[in-house]
């Protein structure tokens, strides 16, 4: 009985139960599963990348030490250049009609009504599934040359696309599916649309400002750090994209859709060009950061900031 | 209040749903995507299997293999046979297709944990250093290869002798073609002695009277570059007979085909990139939906060709240079069984390989899908009841094994810089078709960038 009492303070607790019940304690035990995950699954393959991007390693034999050369190669790679075209294009088109779509929808789904939240669900759906495999084989079937879009337009009188046999046609498909899981986004902007205080718009609407007007000047300014937040993440996960260009196109038609993450998967296991493909990660990695750097730097002249305001 | 809960309900089974999809995506970019539906079952198959009866020694194998749905479900069979048969052995398999099965295979090889039994074609160089050679156990009998012939051996050994597999059957290439469509557009059947001009100009033909591709997918390093160049002349290959460097001098002997079939996209005639990206595996070709003439098999596919087709073809051999020059292709091993050098059990891993590729029961099952057996009892055993189709492709290999090859002997094996060269080849090809560069600089470009790897 006496025997917790021996080492024990003025509060009458051990050292242990003092450990044990720190809030610091606490907080890490709860953080330990994603902190030991992210040191050993993300960390030490990042640190590993970098010493085989050095490398001529081919997952076969032993490596050897090249230097940098294939940082130098990679800028006389043709198809390393074109990717980076490609991912360019698809990032540019597809994030700001992602982003549009999902502000639309989320606008809608702020009407009172007893259904929101029933339809919010809905239209998070696709992205909960979206970035799967059998999504993407959906897609493909339905943009093949015989598929439902073609005989649909087809019924309505339109030529028909070849989709994934036209350069420039390919990508559409591979956007719009990027699009049509703009369901997190959605989210995101719902919740944001909800924070704007209801008596801007009252008072808007006694100074006799029109719905666009009011949207431009309260909804779209008190949005802005939403829509920021929105902006980087579908930056980032859009210079990503690899499952649907990958299972619906594998790249082609002549390298249209050979985005980079697919690209370095192609260099990397398939013609097992470890080194290189390493390299052309940490390019990636290089060139992310820099756009995530200037969306940062140029957003001060666009996010409105109440504390500052 | 109610409609709160129920939300809650929907979206606690949209996020089951979710993760069921996302886990269903991990396995699947393991094995294979393009194939998508038809394969789920028999990858599912493989997590049911271990219920093998306890025995005194349990050996767990693990095996792969790639190819179409036919063979997934015969060379499970065997499996199960050979389980049956051996109740402390528990063989864990995976069916994948062919991109599917050689990605795996470069992370497995890169973690030092390749399957113990797996298949492997004439690119084997590549992996030599995870192969377990069979030499020892067939010297101290463990194999038994008393069943074949010292030549059929040869086909799955390495240049030093080292028998590396044993070869799954042996096969060739050639052209499927359906006739009543030919008969259809009035074009004469092809003959062993057609050429590619006569190939351009059936497909022409059979495009402007049906309105249907003339062929279907090639397999364009095969025919256009390893046959294409063998076709130039006796004792020309790709690549040299000690796979150390190029084969052939000239690299204006690469365009033609690249050429013909940008020619042939073009007329509508053979189906673009993003159409052949339809195409999954041999049993979704479009010959098989008759969208198209004819295209190209190995010999060994054919059956299940017409199987999925449901309609008679016929096989005939590719195309040639000159109506009287080398055809190009020769008797090859399709594939063959390999131990694995990380394997635990090496010894259980080749009787395994023994009793797949010798033992009777175990062929009437499998039936020759990978290639004509080369254990002489098998191939007699088979031999008396082969279906029509079987003997048409037993015909065929024969037909090409009597060819003219001026005496030379083929080479089993390629380099491993063979995939880096093919990818690349397909690179230019597309360029070509695209219009982005002409046939001769394409044949150059990869003519350099072979040469380069060398």
């Amino acid at each position: 009985m006496n025997t917790a009492s021996k080492a024990t303070d003025k509060s009458g607790r051990t050292p242990w139960n003092k450990f044990v019940y720190n809030t610091n304690t606490v907080g890490y035990v709860f953080a330990s599963p994603f902190i030991i995950g992210f040191l050993i699954f993300t960390i030490i393959p990042m640190i590993s990348s970098l010493y085989y991007s050095c490398t001529d390693y081919n997952l076969i034999e032993k490596e050897n030490w090249i230097g940098l050369s294939n940082y130098i190669y990679l800028f006389h790679d043709p198809r390393f250049l074109n990717s980076i075209k490609v991912t360019l294009q698809y990032v540019f088109f597809s994030v700001p009609i992602k982003l549009a779509f999902a502000l639309f929808i989320a606008f809608l789904l702020t009407r009172p009504s007893r259904m929101v939240s029933f339809y919010r669900s809905l239209y998070y759906l696709p992205s909960l599934i979206g970035g799967s495999v059998a999504v993407a084989l959906v897609w493909k079937e339905l943009f093949a040359r015989k598929g439902l879009i073609n005989t649909n337009l087809a019924a309505l009188g339109i030529k028909t696309v070849n989709w994934f046999g036209s350069m420039s046609y390919a990508k559409w498909p591979i956007i719009l599916m990027t699009a049509w899981q703009f369901g997190s986004s959605m989210l995101i902007f719902a919740a944001g649309l909800k924070e704007i205080p209801g008596s801007y718009y009252e008072a808007a609407k006694i100074d006799g400002a029109n719905g666009w007007k009011i949207f431009w000047k309260i909804t779209m300014p008190c949005l802005s750090p939403v829509i920021l937040f929105n902006l980087i993440m579908q930056l980032i996960s859009s210079f990503m994209v690899f499952t649907q260009a990958f299972v619906i196109t594998a790249g082609g038609p002549n390298d249209a859709t050979m985005y980079y993450a697919l690209y370095v998967y192609k260099q990397g296991i398939q013609s097992r060009n470890m080194g290189y493909a390493s390299a052309m990660s940490w390019v990636m990695l290089l060139i992310m950061g820099v756009i995530t750097a200037v969306v940062f730097k140029t957003s001060k002249h666009w996010v409105f900031n109440e504390s500052e305001g | 209040m109610r409609i709160k809960r129920f939300l809650a309900v929907l979206l606690a089974l949209a996020m089951i749903l979710g993760t069921a999809a996302c886990t269903k995506t991990a396995d699947e970019s393991d094995s294979n995507v393009t194939q998508g539906a038809d394969n789920n079952a028999a990858s599912t198959g493989n997590k049911t299997d271990n219920s093998g009866s306890a025995s005194n020694e349990p050996v767990k194998l693990r095996m792969a293999w790639w190819g179409s749905q036919t063979r997934h479900d015969r060379t499970i069979a065997v499996i199960e046979l050979y389980e049956k048969l051996h109740p402390n052995v528990d063989i864990e398999y995976e069916p994948m297709d062919f991109d599917g099965y050689f990605n795996k295979l470069a992370t497995l090889v890169a973690s030092n944990e390749v399957w113990d039994i797996f298949q492997l074609g004439s690119n084997f160089p590549t992996y030599q250093s995870k192969i377990y050679t069979l030499n020892d156990f067939i010297a101290d009998g463990t194999i038994d290869v008393s069943g074949t012939t010292e030549a059929f051996l040869r086909i799955a050994a390495d240049e030093k002798g080292n028998q590396v597999g044993l070869c799954s059957g042996v096969n060739t290439y050639g052209i499927a073609y359906d006739p009543a469509l030919f008969a259809k557009a009035g074009v004469a059947e092809p003959t062993e002695n057609w050429t590619w001009a006569d190939y351009k100009q059936a497909c022409l033909t059979i495009h402007d009277k049906l309105g249907i591709y003339g062929s279907s997918k090639f397999d364009d390093w095969q025919a256009g570059a390893s046959a294409g160049i063998n076709q130039e002349g006796f004792g020309i290959g790709f690549f040299n007979k000690t796979n150390d460097n190029l084969g052939f001098s000239d690299y204006k002997m690469l365009s033609d085909y690249m050429q013909m079939r940008a020619d042939l996209v073009d007329a509508g005639a053979y189906p673009d990139p993003g159409a052949c990206q339809e195409i999954s595996d041999i049993e979704n070709d479009f010959v098989v939906s008759g969208e198209a003439a004819m295209t190209w098999v190995a010999s060994n596919q054919f059956v299940s060709l017409c199987t999925a087709a449901g309609r008679e073809l016929k096989l005939i051999n590719p195309p040639r240079k000159t109506a009287n020059g080398p055809a190009g292709v020769s008797i090859q091993s399709s594939q063959m069984l390999c131990v694995s050098s990380d394997s635990k059990y090496p010894a259980e891993a080749a009787k395994f390989i023994e009793f797949f590729q010798s033992n009777i029961e175990a062929n009437q099952i499998l039936l020759a899908e990978r290639g004509i057996p080369t254990f002489t009892a098998v191939r007699e055993a088979l031999a008396g009841n082969l279906t029509d189709i079987e003997k048409a492709v037993y015909e065929y290999v024969d037909v090409v094994g009597a060819f003219d090859t001026g005496g030379e002997t083929v080479n089993p094996s390629s380099p491993a810089c063979t995939d880096t060269i093919k990818e690349q080849y397909n690179y230019y090809l597309n360029k070509v078709i695209y219009k982005e560069m002409t046939a001769d600089e394409a044949a150059k470009a990869l003519y350099d960038f072979a040469a380069s790897q060398f």
